[in-house]
């Protein structure tokens, strides 16, 4: 049973790893956050199922096509529901991210509908059986599509011009202006590679989870947790920080029952957090007078 | 009675009107829900609004309220005033416990740590079957019969109401008691909070419990009314909404308590036949409040409020008020060979002097000589790692900054720091309260609060010299009076000890004078004053002493006539005598304009440094602009890039005017900084940075330029795969330099290179600069070394106080005496 756990765990501790690697890139150079994150994961579900499923174009098609518009929609949310409310300091981005996922969820429910849909993959239908353990191999993918993109984010970071200059606007946006780093347009950027990153664990969750107008709520939570026990400050710790928290929670969920997966899960976050404040990964603020 | 009142009273007589005559169930129960909602949004307003602690977990609060209650009148038959007593108690305990870990953490993790234990609470509920009822709930839950109710709906329904309108007069009264000051000081600067004697660990949790108590006694009612408590009620989603409630009412407002949970409940209810359209106009109207009125809804009315009546101090400054020195003794404070490091640098190394009752001593030295540090050091805020702070019997360094303040020794902040949202009164009375805050219980009651300004507050608000209303609110005071409330308030502590934190910064010339007038005044009443000021006309004319640090180390202690003549101050100050290489070159006939500034005006916020400032710098030219500290001369160059909005006057760079060009634009187009404090970005190393000066070229010679940058800088080559934040000092300065040359400048901005540097660092950093002035790069450069700056420069400008006062040939000023005049 054991493997099991982990490797389900894996699975959709991965997808909060995705999700959180979005709240992370937002937060470093903008110091705010798209709460309505899980609402995203959501709609990349909803929209991938109706482009594929519905209107029957081929996933090949409907997958970038869903990956667009959710990074088109993160420029609109950053445009529209951050900047305006992110302005001298005010904390109303976090209330106004809330607002629209709450929306969104609600929108989705009038025109999606309220019920649940299975979402019929060939990767998710018949197990495959590893070590005589028999998992979907939709379980092994997700875990290699989600450090793969944690792979290419660190690559893309460290290695490319424009990734540095990222890196430079987070640590000292004045700074990068000085050097011709576009800060604000970079702080957009951000906001749609995280929408797209929230998209894609969408997509990738579907078949598993089924999909629904209410599916994102919770997961943007955990991710949102996840991106916190990692600490913001580090990528690699974020995705680890979701990987780990995932299998906590699927341990928890098999050996003591099913809800102790949010009461085991959310005590570990606590926890951390009391005693790392700024996450397991994440740096510590200098006390400054 | 005033207007508020009556409007209040009103929608009380109003509501009880409506559940005396409600024909039915259903009106009586969204009656209740309304009564019980507004008591949820008081608790959570205590918390968000005053405190600033945002919660989106109060729902578990809530549940425990609710569930407590229900199980000890049904499983424990206990009487409802025990049970519902018990049921605050409990939460108000969870309230405690949660605090633990949640004034660990603040911002996005705080918000973290409060969702985790709403839904840690909800699944609890869920999975404790046996005492809770999982899924199913508790139900049959009876209706009290205290005070003489019968247990019927709608007097359940009257007894929450009345409930509701006290919890919402509560909080106007707990908003008005020195308790909601400490609540909004700690929330608007927890370090000034502790400066004044506050403990912020004990107001914060204090908050919580206050809150989760509420909080669960409206849960209670909400059992109570509905006769029913599962799971269900108590989600997340719950948790949003009573946030979104008080967002909506008005965060820190008394009736935006009301008035959001009037929506919360009504708004569903009007929309009922389109149940699946609630959420949706919910969000929308959350989304169109914040964007209107981002305050919430009551801001809206605030214009309609009368404003208090303007209360003034007395125009005739009396004496300093007996009250403020009646803790004044005759013992001196006593520093002995202090010492601090921070990451390998010594701070602060062995410094030593004796601060005698009515002597004032000054603290003065370079930027990051140390001084603020040894402030630190002596509040409390840093611990020392070796040496001694005396105060009578009082070891203070082994002391936290509270129990110093509580010895009297109190403290201004080099930034100002006042509690930004209180009023000038209000920031005194905080301070004068401090740490006898009493029983919570009695703000809840307001008991103790002044409805008139104390006399003797009034008194040292004179005796200060502030002369604006006592009600105006912190934030918007003109800058003089910002520094002078501060002042009060640090004397409203009964100080022994003050230490100020560069009073005069920023300050004109006849404010100057009268804050010069006042330190003395204070010091002449016994108080021990301790001064850290750029001044130097100020620290010459007031200080009894006078301590000078360079590099974290005192290099002269005494009177201000001996220390003016020491050899060793005039060259931590002027950088004489640090070289012995001749770096001058003889006088260059340039006259085609590279930069043209004409009557520049810029400032920060409400600030005004420069005020007409106008220069200019010719093709090769190497001209330095000097001048002491806070002159002006690094806001020049931030406005010059754009970092800093110009107010008003004309910037010219190679005859086009940047004044709309984004600041990322300003590189690209030849205008290169390289800023104060050298700015590296610690977490990439050495080429990266070099790569990123480059950032706006389309060349192909960046590669070429960074080994060319490389061979120029040999330190740089050893560590080039370091990362930037490991070089000492005097490679980043290279670092920054190199990067700033990657840009391929028409012309170099250097802002104060030589800060922080060793002596024989400065040197070679000199050197560096007049090789490449030879080169034939244009130079405008801004340093506290002006003998060096002089030295390289081919023209100088002379800044003070915003202006150009003198402008020519630098080697005109090299062995002009009265140059030492602008630092001395």
């Amino acid at each position: 049973m054991w493997p099991q756990l982990i490797l389900s765990g894996m699975a959709i501790g991965s997808m909060y790893g995705l999700v959180a690697l979005g709240f992370q890139m937002t937060y470093a150079v903008s110091n705010t956050m798209n709460f309505s994150q899980g609402a995203v994961v959501m709609v990349g579900a909803v929209l991938c199922y109706c482009l594929n499923i519905t209107w029957g174009l081929s996933a090949i098609a409907a997958v970038p096509i869903t990956l667009i518009l959710c990074a088109a929609l993160g420029l609109l949310i950053e445009r529209w529901i951050v900047r305006p409310f992110a302005r001298n300091g005010s904390q109303s981005w976090l209330l106004s991210t809330i607002a629209l996922g709450i929306i969104a969820e609600n929108l989705v429910m009038l025109t999606f509908g309220k019920e649940v849909r299975g979402y019929p993959s060939p990767l998710a239908e018949t197990p495959v059986s590893i070590l005589n353990f028999g998992v979907y191999p939709l379980e092994l993918v997700i875990p290699v599509v989600g450090l793969s993109t944690a792979l290419a984010l660190r690559l893309l970071f460290t290695r490319t011009l424009w990734g540095k200059a990222f890196q430079a606007a987070s640590e000292n946006p004045d700074t990068a202006r000085l050097l011709g780093v576009p800060v604000t347009w970079l702080i957009a950027l951000s906001f749609s590679l995280s929408t797209a990153l929230a998209g894609l664990a969408g997509m990738l969750i579907a078949p598993i989870a089924n999909v629904s107008a209410t599916m994102g709520t919770l997961l943007g939570v955990k991710a949102f947790a996840t991106a916190m026990i990692g600490g913001l400050s580090n990528p690699w710790g974020v995705m680890l920080a979701g990987v780990l928290y995932g299998v906590v929670e699927s341990v928890a969920a098999g050996t003591l029952g099913g809800s102790y997966r949010e009461i085991v899960g959310f005590i570990v976050v606590i926890v951390v957090l009391s005693v790392r404040p700024n996450g397991l990964f994440g740096r510590s603020q200098v006390k400054k007078v | 009675m005033n207007r508020r009142l009556i409007v209040g009273l009103s929608v009380f007589a109003i509501t009880i009107a409506a559940a005396l005559g409600a024909p039915n169930t259903y009106y009586l129960f969204v009656l209740g829900m309304v009564a019980v909602t507004t008591i949820v949004s008081v608790g959570l307003n205590i918390l968000a609004g005053l405190s600033g602690q945002i919660s989106i977990g109060h729902a578990g609060f809530f549940a425990i309220g609710a569930y407590a209650g229900s199980l000890l009148m049904l499983r424990a038959e206990w009487h409802f005033g025990a049970a519902l007593a018990l049921a605050a108690l409990t939460a108000a305990g969870t309230g405690v416990a949660l605090s633990g870990p949640a004034l660990q953490v603040s911002g996005p993790y705080l918000a973290m740590v409060t969702i985790a234990f709403g839904i840690i609470v909800e699944r609890v509920l869920i999975e404790w079957v046996s005492l809770t009822g999982g899924f199913g709930g508790l139900s049959g839950i009876p209706k009290p019969a205290v005070l003489g109710l019968q247990p019927v709906l709608r007097e359940s329904v009257l007894f929450v109401i009345v409930l509701a309108f006290l919890s919402v007069v509560s909080f106007a009264l707990l908003k008005r008691h020195p308790w909601g000051k400490a609540f909004q000081a700690v929330r608007d600067d927890a370090i000034a909070a502790a400066a004044v004697g506050l403990n912020p660990l004990y107001v914060r949790v204090m908050a919580f419990a206050v809150s989760a108590a509420l909080t669960g006694i409206a849960g209670v009612f909400f059992a109570v009314i509905v006769g029913f408590v599962s799971p269900d009620s108590f989600t997340f989603h719950r948790s949003i909404l009573f946030l979104l409630a008080v967002i909506l009412g008005g965060l820190g407002t008394a009736e935006g308590a009301f008035i959001g949970a009037l929506i919360l409940i009504i708004l569903p209810e009007f929309l009922h036949d389109f149940a699946d359209y609630q959420l949706l106009v919910f969000g929308s109207l959350l989304l169109l409040t914040l964007r209107l009125a981002p305050d919430g809804i009551m801001s809206l009315f605030r214009r309609w409020a009368k404003p208090t009546a303007a209360v003034r101090p007395l125009s005739n400054p009396p004496d300093l008020p007996e009250f403020v020195t009646q803790n004044k003794q005759q013992m001196p404070l006593k520093v002995t060979d202090l010492s601090i490091q921070f990451g390998g640098i010594k701070a602060v190394d062995s410094v030593s002097f004796t601060a005698q009752p009515g002597t004032i001593t000054a603290v003065i030295g370079p930027n990051g000589a140390g001084k603020t540090t040894l402030l630190n050091l002596i509040s409390g805020f840093y611990r020392p790692q070796s040496g001694a702070i005396t105060l009578g019997a009082a070891q203070l360094n082994r002391m936290g900054s509270r129990r110093i303040a509580a010895l009297g020794v109190s403290r201004t902040f080099q930034a100002t720091r006042l509690f930004n949202t209180l009023s000038v009164l209000d920031n005194l009375r905080v301070a004068s309260v401090g740490q006898r805050l009493g029983f919570i219980l009695k703000a809840l009651l307001g008991m103790g609060i002044s409805r008139k300004p104390e006399p003797q507050l009034l008194e040292v608000l004179s005796f200060v010299g502030y002369q604006g209303d006592v009600h105006s609110t912190a934030s918007t005071l003109p800058f003089v009076d910002r520094r002078l409330v501060e002042i009060a308030r640090a004397l409203v502590t009964r100080p022994q000890v003050l230490l100020l934190d560069e009073p005069a910064a920023g300050l004109s010339q006849d404010d100057k004078k009268t804050l010069a007038q006042l330190i003395r005044r204070i010091a002449s009443s016994g108080l021990k004053v301790i001064l850290i000021e750029h001044d130097m006309e100020l620290v010459m004319e007031i200080s009894d002493q006078v301590l000078v640090m360079d590099s974290g180390a005192a290099i002269a202690y005494g009177p201000p006539a001996q220390v003016k003549e020491d050899p060793k101050v005039l060259a931590a100050y002027l950088g004489a005598g640090t070289t012995d290489v001749d770096l001058t070159r003889d006088a260059l006939a340039a006259t085609t304009p590279v930069l043209a500034v004409n009557n520049l005006v810029t400032g920060y916020d409400a600030l005004q440094v420069l005020s007409g400032l106008s220069l200019q710098v010719n093709q090769g030219e190497l001209v330095t602009v000097i001048g002491a500290n806070g002159a002006g001369k690094s806001t020049l160059l931030k406005s010059l890039v754009n970092l800093l909005p110009t107010w008003s006057g004309d910037i010219d760079f190679l005859g086009q005017s940047l004044a709309t060009t984004p600041a990322y634009e300003i590189a690209a187009k030849g205008l290169v900084l390289v800023p104060e404090g050298r700015q590296v970005l610690k977490e990439l190393d050495v080429v990266s940075n070099l790569q990123l000066g480059g950032f706006h070229r389309q060349d192909n010679g960046v590669a070429q330029d960074i080994e060319r940058m490389l061979e120029r800088f040999p330190r740089l080559r050893e560590r080039q795969h370091q990362k930037a934040g490991l070089l000492s000092g005097g490679e980043q300065q290279m670092l920054a330099i190199a990067r700033g040359l990657m840009a391929q400048p028409k012309l170099l901005l250097l802002d104060e290179p030589s800060l922080g540097l060793a002596p024989q660092l400065v040197t070679s950093l000199y050197a560096t600069l007049a090789s490449l002035r030879d080169e034939g790069m244009t130079i405008l450069l801004v340093d506290q070394m002006a003998t060096l700056a002089l030295e390289i420069a081919d023209r100088a400008y002379l800044l003070e106080t915003g202006k150009i006062v003198r402008a020519g040939a630098a080697q005109d000023w090299r062995n002009d005496s009265d140059l030492s005049k602008v630092y001395f």
